[in-house]
């Protein structure tokens, strides 16, 4: 009756060797370890020696919350379900956080798929694993549960073939620790994910309950559909591609220059019927009449659905180990650790709009492979990718409007001044698109550096010319000085471009900025009497915050673009082809 | 009767009795009866709690039904049904506990007659909370008995009898223990308690200040496990800071022992203790009256907690505690060496 406890592991670091390294991220490292337990909680003494994963998180880093930390590793020691990767125990090892889960040996079908099979699985593999998915979603469903990110990294694969969907929240993210930068100001979009996933369990108010079945189980519906393509496309298709750059990140992450080859010839690939139908159900942009997932399982497509075995022998066989894997691309990818555990949070940020894109380019016969030169432009910067996760989301933290409105290049390290980046966008605009952002970035980057140095104000202040002290100690105020440098008009009311509204919202923006940064100075003067000390590590977080900023921006404007034409050339396809979906 | 189901024509206080009944057979270990014909009446059992907790939640297709709800809970505190459940938790399979467990903490909620019912059993059965609490000695209790609790706990006069009890002193140890997630739990347990009915909280601290800080400071704020000193001091911020108590806080703040401790708090490695340890540390600085040790002890320690305070930043830009910081660095700047009168 009570054996779904499992006492035998004992919550005590001695009773575990770590044997190999099999996942890194900023705030957390995933072990391969061999659990060396006496079972001494029964009456009789038990030896095993199984291996396990362990998660080690750090507290002290980890962006999520405490009580979000609690809440997910609640609700994974009670979770039961041969098809969803639980917790055995849970302990805490000075700063760190230990979760100790099964070890699913062969890796995430997402290691396995960019290992060993570039253009995705078999269709009767992935029926497979999709029928194995579906049944963690429905139990976790039922339980009130929403998985909320969906995806082939998140679904382990045993060396028997089992199947478990893993990384419920922060603590099972198996394999693929959340990377973002710590000491990041924003935090906005993990914990966001984290509270609403929090939010689910039966406990709270019943009418919060349900805005979450009502709404989340088919966004996970969604997740599903094009966790199928990614399955049988190697990679999740542009359409699934929002307009966020975290995802754009995630792309690029997970590809190389050299793949691009490799994928030009799978392109007539062809799918079943069946498939085709299945997917395309989950993918209805009204989530209300996307199927549940016990619909799902009911499909034909899963009718004739081999057993587990059929992976072993088609997928598994001679299959890199996890550890041999992990170890690659620590060295393929270096600095780039994030190839491994991309953060997919953003899922649930699609807009309206976005939504409506994904749709659009929704289309089955292989035309969404021609989106691939994508990747190869956003190729150059894989080093970069860290900073750009935590500048896309300090970006998002603005609103969707901002993103469309062209992205607040020239904010600086605070959110404040993101938000006034409408009026920047609009100034930045005038500006020579082509120089390198580096380059450019180089010239202004001193200025908030010089925040709050005295003799440093004054350097400015000459620069400037015609702004006002206070303004001088602005973020916002460099764009003001960006576009002298560029020969633009120093004064933000000039943009004769601008419509009212946005300016008006920017003039605002600024203005609260503007008086932030004075209320610090007060603040500065008050305490020491001019004598400032502000840290190097501070002074040049600012000038990469801003160098992210940069780069970021130019890399979604590129993105932007290429999107545009490729789906106007989808389009065209639809039309003369007459072959899309609605 | 009328289609509160989709098919079965029982009322909710039907399913409360036919489960009530159950949950009697399931108390009592009739070791005569059949294995099967127990597990089908522990398969009915498991079938009905999960009714009750579609009543009480809804499901995908309903939404729940108030009547309906109110007439569950009535029947369901007319008897001994939540003694029963509690008692019988650990003879359920672990769905049927996580039902069981959602539909208690959702009964705590329910209003008959616009009152608290859940309120009044609970407060003459007392004893069922002494049940509640110990399962956190039970690892495979501890986390549906723990999320009973502090949904009971909600209640105010629940809420008393457990700061009063002897329980109390129990949670400095629940909250060290070794398994996370239990450990975290009563945390969260304690934390509530300590922070939910602001009077009763303020009237406990009052009567029991001695014991209470004594055993706070020596077992959690200086606790050798770095996650209790975080969270105790998080608490501790909490708990100083509620105008309620105020008289609490301000008794506090005039101990040169916690002044000791928060200074030992600030100097940790962990930006997370630091930053909480300081809105701490504050209020004994922002003191007013601050006793003759206090301030010695400030002021021997000036250039040092100046220095400190030089390179403390948030993670994030934070404007309240950039204030905060500049008050506390003018209140020390200020100081005066004093003798004693």
């Amino acid at each position: 009756m009570s054996d779904f406890m499992k006492p035998q592991y004992l919550p005590d670091s001695a009773s575990y060797r770590l044997l190999d390294e099999i996942g890194v991220g900023v705030s957390a490292t995933v072990y391969k370890a061999q659990c060396l337990s006496i079972d001494s909680t029964h009456d009789h003494y038990h030896h095993h020696r199984d291996v396990v994963a362990i998660k080690a998180i750090d507290l002290d880093q980890s962006r999520a919350g405490f009580d979000d930390i609690r809440r997910e590793i609640k609700t994974m020691s009670l979770l039961s379900h041969p098809n969803v990767l639980n917790a055995h125990c849970s302990f805490t090892v000075d700063r760190r956080l230990w979760v100790v889960m099964p070890f699913m040996s062969a890796g995430s079908v997402q290691s396995i798929i960019s290992s060993s099979f570039p253009n995705g699985l078999s269709e009767q593999c992935i029926a497979v694993v999709l029928k194995e998915t579906l049944n963690a979603l429905s139990y976790l469903h039922n339980q009130g549960h929403l998985h909320r990110d969906v995806k082939a990294g998140n679904i382990l694969v045993d060396s028997n073939g089992s199947v478990k969907l893993a990384d419920f929240g922060v603590s099972a993210s198996i394999y693929e620790p959340n990377y973002s930068s710590p000491g990041s100001s924003s935090g906005c979009s993990p914990s966001l994910k984290l509270t609403d996933v929090a939010g689910t369990p039966y406990w709270m108010a019943p009418e919060v309950i349900h805005s979450h079945n009502g709404y989340g189980v088919k966004a996970d519906i969604w997740s599903f559909g094009i966790t199928a393509l990614e399955l049988a496309h190697g990679r999740p298709p542009l359409s699934h591609l929002p307009l966020s750059k975290s995802l754009i990140m995630k792309i690029t992450k997970r590809f190389r220059f050299s793949d691009y080859a490799k994928h030009l010839d799978y392109k007539h690939k062809k799918f079943s019927k069946a498939f085709k139908d299945m997917v395309g159900s989950c993918l209805d942009q009204d989530p209300s009449k996307r199927p549940s997932a016990e619909k799902l399982l009911k499909h034909s497509f899963f009718k004739n659905c081999k057993g587990s075995d059929l992976l072993v022998k088609n997928v598994l066989n001679g299959l890199p180990s996890v550890e041999e894997r992990f170890k690659k691309s620590k060295i393929v990818s270096d600095g780039n650790k994030n190839e491994i555990h991309n953060d997919g949070e953003e899922v649930e940020s699609e807009g309206p709009i976005v939504k409506q894109r994904r749709i659009s380019g929704w289309n089955f016969d292989g035309d969404c492979f021609q989106l691939e030169p994508v990747f190869i432009t956003m190729e150059t910067d894989d080093a970069d990718s860290k900073l750009d996760d935590s500048v896309s989301k300090r970006v998002r933290f603005g609103g969707e409007s901002i993103i469309q409105d062209r992205g607040s290049e020239l904010a600086g390290g605070s959110d404040e001044s993101s938000l006034s980046s409408p009026c920047q966008a609009v100034e930045e605009g005038t500006l020579s698109g082509g120089r390198s952002g580096v380059e450019c970035e180089e010239e202004f980057v001193v200025k908030p550096v010089e925040f709050g140095g005295e003799t440093i104000i004054q350097e400015n202040q000459s620069e400037s010319g015609g702004g006002s002290g206070e303004s001088n100690l602005s973020f916002p105020n460099q764009s003001e000085e960006e576009s002298q440098v560029d020969g633009g008009s120093g004064d933000r009311g000039d943009g004769g471009v601008v419509d009212r509204e946005t300016m008006v919202e920017g003039l605002m923006a600024l203005k609260k900025s503007l008086d932030e940064q004075r209320q610090e100075v007060d603040i500065v003067i008050g305490m020491f009497g001019g004598e400032v000390i502000i840290s190097r590590e501070d002074q040049l977080m600012q000038v990469i915050e801003r160098l992210k900023m940069e780069l970021d921006h130019e890399r979604e404007k590129r993105f932007e673009l290429e999107m545009q034409i490729e789906f106007l050339n989808l389009q065209l396809q639809g039309l003369s082809g007459n072959g899309g979906t609605d | 009767m009328r289609g509160l189901f989709k098919s079965k024509p029982r009322t909710p206080a039907d399913i409360v009795r036919q489960t009530r009944d159950l949950l009697v057979y399931a108390d009592l270990n009739t070791p005569d009866t059949r294995e099967t014909k127990r597990e089908e009446k522990m398969a009915e059992l498991s079938k009905n709690i999960r009714e009750l907790k579609v009543i009480l939640y809804g499901n995908s297709e309903s939404e729940p039904v108030s009547e309906a709800c109110a007439q569950l809970t009535q029947e369901f505190f007319k008897e001994n049904t939540l003694r029963l459940v509690i008692v019988c938790l650990p003879k359920l399979n672990l769905e049927a506990r996580k039902d069981a467990t959602q539909i208690v903490a959702n009964l705590q909620r329910q209003q008959v007659q616009s009152r608290l019912i859940a309120s009044d059993y609970l407060e003459a059965n007392k004893d069922l909370l002494d049940i509640l609490i110990g399962g956190y000695e039970n690892t495979e209790m501890a986390l549906h008995y723990g999320a009973m609790l502090r949904e009971c706990i909600r209640h105010q006069t629940v809420a008393r009898y457990v700061l009063e009890s002897e329980h109390m002193k129990k949670f400095f140890d629940y909250i060290q223990l070794p398994n996370f997630d239990i450990a975290a739990d009563a945390a969260a347990t304690f934390k509530e308690l300590l922070t939910r009915h602001k009077s009763t909280v303020a009237e406990f601290l009052s009567k029991n200040y001695d014991w209470f800080f004594a055993e706070y400071n020596s077992k959690l704020l200086e606790s050798t496990n770095y996650i209790t000193r975080r969270q105790a001091v998080k608490l501790l911020g909490d708990i100083l800071l509620d105008r309620s108590n105020a008289t609490i806080m301000t008794r506090y703040v005039s101990s040169r022992d916690n002044l000791r401790i928060l200074m030992n708090l600030l100097r940790e490695s962990s930006k997370s203790i630091q930053i909480e340890a300081f809105h701490v540390f504050k209020l004994f600085a922002a003191n007013q009256n601050k006793p003759l040790d206090i301030i010695n002890i400030l002021v021997a320690n000036r250039s040092k907690l100046l220095r400190l305070f030089a390179d403390f930043k948030t993670d994030k830009e934070d404007e309240q505690f950039e204030a905060d910081k500049a008050q506390v660095v003018k209140e020390i700047a200020a100081l005066e060496p004093r003798d004693r009168p």
